[in-house]
């Protein structure tokens, strides 16, 4: 079985949709994840590959934090045709788990957040974690959540609030999707605001 | 299904564009963000904007459903369901409920739309400022300031010339606090539907090039007046003749032969199938 470039990215991009329209929502790539090549992956993870493999063209740029950086890009670059670039001019800034520790805050404070006639020029950022559904809970409201929605994210770094000074000033900011292990998303457009829940629900 | 045509008409790069506007487009409601619109075999003000919308989601799976003005048979619907469903072999449904797409033209269903659909608006004119200001580059820069005096104005002009605010369909909406947008030209009595919807909704304007988005749950707000409040088409005291539904979208006709009054659901398939719980008859 192979990757089916119509069929599978279609429904990559359906769940893409549904998580980002629907923030907190956890969509579950392992079935398309599972059709990737081992060998076209050169550490990056498959549901990753999955993302750039959806959205990215020769119109688009991107940077990768990772050790493997430079290797990553490379296949990146030859899968989909995409441009590397430095973070401040990156389209996409894929942040890998073998990223040093501060790559997620780097990212975030200089990526692309859109100007107020052009937010839309503002970067993506996908990041790799180890888990979307266990970790420290996180409340979140705005715009596709009836009332609040509760998720759990294992992260070891202080992107909340980095997350929330570049969201600032609205509707310029960032928008991220995290990808754990197990192929699950969860997407967090700009428009949701986050706290760190203390309460265990 | 047609196997000349790529699957869904489109090659993956055209669907690859609009799919990243798109995603911009939710992640920033109301926000119209401008996207490389293609020729499609259709006459472009036949919902091409909608079009690429529904060609860049669809899947196998999907179930479609077509509606323009409320019909699901005008030629207009049936076009764009041919040429989807000969492209992609996916179903299509006249039943609200059994569809997962909805494209429509000037009408959002009386049925409640669901979490697991995606309503697919086609707009005309996607810019709510361009009533009073013709130049693009200064109706984004009034949407980057939010500066919205005008569309206030404009309303208020109709209200000082009309008594009322006249606006028919197309009534402007500020969608999460922020931006000013065209519903598309649903009636008044659509906008509400709007307001904290379950359903994802998609606007693709063709000819303008543009894609815009209301999430789930988002608050959308007809604009007014605190003296001229927003009031939706009112329908009180009548019914369809058809189907006896109160509360829903009617369209008003002339008996050519009595020159009587009467009224019909504006939305046909939900007449057919309130008539059909009436009345049940045939298989189900
Ligand atoms: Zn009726």
């Amino acid at each position: 079985m192979t990757l089916d470039i119509v069929h599978d990215l279609q429904s990559v991009y359906r769940k893409l949709v549904d998580s980002t329209s629907r923030p907190g929502l956890i969509s579950d790539l392992r079935k398309e994840a599972a059709l990737v090549e081992e060998e076209d992956q050169k550490g990056c993870s498959a549901s990753l590959l999955l993302l750039a493999l959806t959205l990215f063209d020769q119109e688009v740029s991107f940077k990768v934090f990772s050790k493997q950086a430079d290797s990553v890009s490379k296949t990146i670059n030859q899968l989909t045709y995409a441009k590397p670039t430095e973070a401040k001019k990156a389209d996409f800034l894929l942040i890998l788990q073998d990223a040093e520790k501060g790559s997620l805050e780097e990212a975030i404070i200089n990526a692309k957040a859109g100007t107020l006639k052009n937010p839309h020029t503002s970067a993506f950022i996908f990041v790799e974690v180890e888990s979307v559904t266990n970790g420290e809970a996180l409340l979140l409201k705005g715009p596709g959540i009836h009332s609040t929605e509760l998720v759990h994210l294992d992260i070891n770094e202080n992107w909340v609030e980095s997350r929330q000074e570049k969201n600032k000033e609205y509707p310029l900011g960032i928008d991220m999707i995290f990808i754990d292990q197990h192929h699950q998303l969860l997407s967090l457009p700009r428009t949701t605001q986050i706290s760190r829940n203390r309460v265990m629900g | 299904m047609n196997t000349a045509y790529n699957f869904a008409f489109f090659d993956e790069g055209s669907k690859r564009e609009i799919r990243r506007a798109t995603l911009k487009a939710i992640a920033i409601p109301g926000y119209q963000v401008p996207f490389a619109s293609r020729e499609m075999p259709i006459g472009r003000g036949w919902g091409t904007g909608g079009l690429q919308l529904t060609l860049s989601l669809i899947g196998k799976n999907d179930v479609l459903k077509v509606i323009d003005q409320g019909s699901d048979e005008s030629v207009n619907a049936v076009n764009i369901k041919k040429l989807v469903s000969d492209t992609t072999g996916v179903a299509t449904t006249d039943h609200t409920t059994e569809a997962t797409l909805i494209q429509s033209r000037h009408r959002i269903p009386e049925v409640p739309l669901k979490k697991n659909q995606i309503l697919i608006l086609q707009v005309p004119l996607p810019e709510p400022l361009r009533y009073y200001e013709p130049s693009e580059s200064e109706t984004k820069k009034l949407h980057a300031e939010k500066e919205y005096s005008g569309a206030w104005l404009m309303l208020f002009e109709q209200i000082m010339k009309y008594g009322s605010m006249t606006t028919g369909a197309d009534h402007p909406v500020l969608v999460h606090d922020r931006y000013v947008m065209a519903p598309s030209p649903i009636p008044r009595f659509d906008n509400p539907k709007m307001h904290e919807s379950e359903a994802l909704i998609l606007l693709g304007a063709g000819r303008e090039k543009k894609v815009y988005a209301v999430p789930p749950y988002t608050k959308v707000v007809s604009l007014d007046f605190e003296d001229y409040p927003f009031e939706p088409e009112s329908f009180l005291d009548k019914h369809c003749r058809l189907c006896g539904s109160t509360g829903v979208f009617l369209d008003e006709l002339v008996d050519e032969g009595t020159n009587e009054t009467f009224y019909q659901c504006n939305d046909t398939s939900y007449c057919i199938e309130t008539l059909n719980e009436v009345e049940p008859f045939g298989v189900k």
